[in-house]
């Protein structure tokens, strides 16, 4: 229905008739044709095959890293992974009972989370356009479960504004159906004094009518905004005698100086939209499915140290987790390594090739998981996923579990800031971070506090190995230094979420390895 | 604006304290920095190698005003810009105690050299989205 009204009938014909005659191969060539960019992102890794025993070695097992040693071994290359953590996955990673992390001029963190809860401190939701991530969850047999992006019966949280509704708890539902219905009331009232006779012909007139009578729920009679059952009543109604009762819209000027309406978009950012996904048992699954392929070419504990070239071989020196030197040596690399941490190895690259690597900067990111007695956000306020929006950025998002619905207890995520406000967190105690998340969302459920029971908090930017979130480009990075790093120096690849315009996200690392091991493969077979 | 700030100084100001064990004002130098940049560059000043770099001794942080102020405006590298989360004379003040702590020994920084950064930078405070990644 959506498809079909999104294309002109002449091209949705044309689309249909492919479909039909020539399979969905012929059917995305013949989208491509009529500009849709299809093809513009691979949906499957690059099919290689004939890497005769040639040696690569990769350094890094967050996705990029596993993509690339994953691909490269089932095509025959002979690969070696090195990994300086005790565990693959880089930021795909999932903190549990047990998980131990020191930030940087940090104390020693436990996780001390019940047996089966956990936080993706990283990356934590799956856009259905990610078919990059979903063709591994798929063909490596990750269990994936929804990942809840939007709930209408969230809460939102904005002090900044002015007004009774700043500083007040609001429901989502509530605000977008009083936003949009004045402001359909506002438009309707205009089109109908005439004020917009001449940009419309009397047809277009009374269609957008009927269209701000739908979307902004106005009355049949005389365009009037006056509720709606649908931004949630007082009493829900039931059965016998409760019709149910409806709530009274918020007055418009408050809504306008409170600013809630900044959370409402016709749709979401294409990144943020449904359908999402997350992976059941957490973030670091996909990781460990590759490990359990890669087997013994997986060297954990490994840290490089120093990275050289010949114009005939690559040479890694790395001291492993005994304190023991040694030297990996090999046809290629694909480094896989962060550029904020990459810049301080001792690497042979051409001096172009090292100032780019300082061309891009890297997110300050922080969050904390906060493991909660009950789950009285489900108990006691119908909220099943989701997030509150706060207008507070040392908080952004607090956000409620996608698993375990109506279960015993739930980890919340209980902020999520990055630039200024993560480095100011993260100076925080680790004690510190948690009053502060506390007080936060205590301002929406007073009892907040009263249900916490033990807290995970990260700061990404002192995360040794990582010493960021993700890659920022600017505008003037993008044109200089990025397509630098996009093409080998010599004999080393550099794959990543940092080389995509995907960044932040694991599909920016899967694609990133797909483009540079296609290359290589291709410079192999010259 | 305000709130935000007066409660994320009510919970740096016992970290201020511990530090120094000297009291912080609202625009004292050691307070903001303890509370911003303490995080990466250590209340040392030294930084963690390889990270963090030191602003101990290090000669870009005792020269010229103008390049420092910026690069706390802008960012550079893993380091954000404050420019939406700092006044200028926040700036100042932080710059000021940098400059005179640990060894250094530069002049101070006044809020209209910071003032002048700013607008030299135009740069515009970046839209903080609902969502990230």
């Amino acid at each position: 229905m959506t498809d079909q009204a999104a294309f002109p009938a002449s091209r949705r014909m044309f689309l249909q008739h492919l479909a039909g005659v020539g399979g969905t191969g012929l059917l995305m060539a013949g989208m491509s044709a009529l500009g849709f960019g299809i093809e513009a992102r691979a949906a499957t890794p690059p099919v290689l095959s004939g890497g005769g025993g040639k040696t690569v070695v990769v350094l890094g097992s967050g996705v990029a890293g596993l993509t690339s040693a994953y691909e490269l071994s089932k095509a025959g290359y002979e690969v070696t992974l090195l990994e300086a953590r005790e565990r693959v996955g880089g930021r795909s990673y999932t903190a549990r009972k047990g998980t131990q992390l020191t930030e940087l001029g940090g104390e020693p963190q436990t996780c001390t989370f019940d047996e089966g809860y956990y936080i993706n401190p990283g990356p934590w939701r799956i856009p259905y356009h990610h078919r990059g991530y979903l063709h591994y969850a798929k063909t490596l047999g990750v269990q994936m479960e929804l990942f809840n992006n939007d709930n209408d019966h969230s809460y939102l949280y904005f002090d900044k504004g002015s007004g009774p509704l700043a500083g007040k708890a609001v429901r989502k539902q509530a605000i977008a159906a009083d936003t949009r219905g004045y402001a359909s009331e506002i438009l309707a009232k205009q089109i109908n004094q005439g004020a917009l006779d001449q940009q419309f012909t009397a047809g277009d007139k009374e269609l957008l009518l009927d269209y701000l009578k739908g979307e902004g729920y106005l009355t049949a009679k005389d365009f009037k905004y006056v509720g709606t059952e649908n931004r949630g009543p007082t009493l829900d109604r039931g059965a016998g005698l409760n019709p149910g009762e409806f709530s009274k819209p918020y007055p418009f000027t408050d809504i306008l100086h409170s600013h809630y309406w900044a959370v409402l978009q016709s749709v979401s950012d294409y990144d943020q939209q449904r359908t999402m996904f997350e992976p059941v048992g957490g973030m670091d699954r996909l990781p460990y499915a590759f490990a359990r392929e890669l087997g013994p070419m997986i060297k954990l504990g490994h840290v490089v140290e120093k990275i050289s070239q010949s114009p005939n071989k690559v040479e890694v020196a790395y001291v492993d987790k005994s304190g023991q030197r040694g030297v990996v040596v090999a046809d290629y690399c694909v480094c896989a390594i962060p550029l904020s941490v990459l810049k301080s190895i001792d690497m042979q690259v051409s001096p172009t090739f090292k100032a780019a690597m300082s061309g891009v900067s890297y997110a300050p990111v922080g969050k904390i998981g906060l493991q909660m007695k009950r789950r009285f956000w489900e108990e006691d306020h119908a909220i099943y996923g989701g997030h509150i929006f706060f207008d507070n950025p040392d908080i952004n998002s607090l956000s409620f579990p996608s698993t375990g619905w109506l279960g015993p207890k739930g980890v919340i995520l209980g902020y999520y800031q990055f630039g200024g406000s993560a480095a100011k967190i993260s100076a925080l105690s680790l004690k510190q971070r948690e009053a502060f998340a506390i007080s936060q969302g205590a301002k929406v459920f007073p009892d907040y506090g009263d249900h916490v029971e033990s807290s995970f908090s990260i700061a990404w930017h002192r995360v040794p190995y990582n010493l960021g979130g993700w890659a920022e480009w600017t505008e003037e990075g993008r044109k200089t230094a990025y397509p630098i790093l996009n093409e080998p120096d010599g004999r080393i690849y550099l794959a990543g979420e940092h080389l995509s315009y995907i960044t932040g996200w694991q599909e920016g690392g899967i694609e990133s390895a797909w483009l540079q091991i296609a290359k290589l493969h291709k410079r192999v077979h010259a | 604006m305000m709130q935000i700030r007066l409660l994320a100084a009510a919970l740096a100001a016992p970290v201020a304290l511990t530090a120094a064990g000297s009291p912080a004002f609202a625009e004292d130098g050691q307070a903001v920095f303890t509370q911003n940049c303490s995080a990466c560059h250590q209340v040392t000043g030294k930084g963690i190698p390889g990270a963090f770099p030191a602003l101990a001794g290090d000669k870009f942080v005792v020269g010229p005003v103008g390049p420092v102020a910026k690069t706390v405006l802008n960012g550079r590298g893993g380091m954000p810009t404050f420019a939406p989360d700092l006044s200028d004379a926040q700036i100042a003040a932080a710059l000021t105690y940098v400059r005179s702590s640990w060894g250094n020994a530069a002049s101070p920084v006044t809020t209209d050299e910071v003032a002048k950064a700013r607008s030299a930078s135009g740069l515009a405070a970046p839209a903080n989205g609902m969502q990230a990644h």
